[in-house]
């Protein structure tokens, strides 16, 4: 079972697979912290904030295109 | 395996700016990397672990598809054939750096060896609300941990909760089964898992 807790978070199992599942945490105290921990680790991954881009960057990058396109014209 | 098995032709926001710029409005490409430059440049910071290593990668990944434009068969969406080309710029480069080997993580490393330190009451940080425990300090853990990952698992990782790939997306971007990328997915979380843990105990 703690092979496939991923596959089960993401929905991925057939039905049956995942009525065992849950038959298994509704007995088993550990299973059940390990599967919300696991899901807590995912939803704080899938949280995480976005960095801005450097601007000097950002203006080299759109510098560099718009001459690509200049000479591509 | 394969995201598009019949090949229709996709349809997305970005179709009509792709057929303009084919169509010799080039300089609508500025755009598309409005559009992207930000999502791809954390995409590299997490994958590269270095802004400097990010910065090549997103130029690198834009100059690419600039080039390459005038082939894209709208059989995939762009973002999904933009991130392929990102990560073969990635890569390319890193094989060109003769990186050390990958290291494989296994399931047996994140079984508890001592049955009696399992724990059976939910720890704080996964019982209090998201916003609470989501602290800079936390993200800046996280990421970390994201980098640690071996690069196989954490390409997966990256792409599928963090860059939102499906299952199916991620095995098309990287060229692996489905299977393979569930596989990674799990491992790659249970290491997180434990990065977290330790953060908390430790704090």
């Amino acid at each position: 079972m703690f092979e496939q807790l991923s596959a089960y978070i993401d929905s991925e199992l057939d039905e049956v697979t995942c009525r065992d599942i849950e038959r298994h945490l509704s007995q088993c105290k550990a299973c059940k912290v390990c599967l919300d921990t696991l899901k807590r680790t995912v939803a704080l991954c899938k949280h995480l904030d976005e960095a801005p881009v450097p601007e000097d960057f950002s203006n080299r990058l759109k510098h560099i295109i718009r001459q690509l396109a200049l000479s591509s014209t | 395996m394969s995201e598009n098995p019949g090949k229709k032709r996709i349809q997305d926001r970005d179709t009509p700016l792709i057929q303009a710029i084919n169509n010799g409005q080039v300089h609508l490409f500025q755009d598309l990397v409005k559009r992207y430059e930000r999502q791809l440049y954390n995409f590299g910071r997490r994958l590269c672990g270095d802004a400097s290593d990010a910065e090549d990668m997103v130029q690198d990944a834009f100059l690419n598809a600039f080039r390459y434009l005038k082939n894209f068969r709208f059989e995939t969406k762009f973002r999904n054939w933009l991130y392929r080309v990102a990560l073969s710029a990635c890569l390319k480069k890193k094989r060109k750096s003769k990186f050390a080997p990958e290291r494989e993580l296994s399931l047996d490393e994140f079984l508890p060896k001592d049955e009696a330190a399992i724990p059976t009451e939910l720890p704080g940080w996964a019982a209090q609300p998201l916003d609470q425990v989501l602290t800079q300090e936390l993200s800046d853990t996280i990421n970390e941990a994201i980098v640690e990952l071996p690069e196989n698992y954490r390409m997966v990782m990256v792409l599928r909760d963090i860059e939102g790939f499906s299952t199916s997306e991620t095995a098309h971007i990287l060229n692996l089964s489905e299977a393979n990328v569930k596989v990674r997915l799990h491992r790659a979380r249970l290491f997180l898992k434990d990065a977290l843990k330790i953060y908390f105990d430790q704090a």
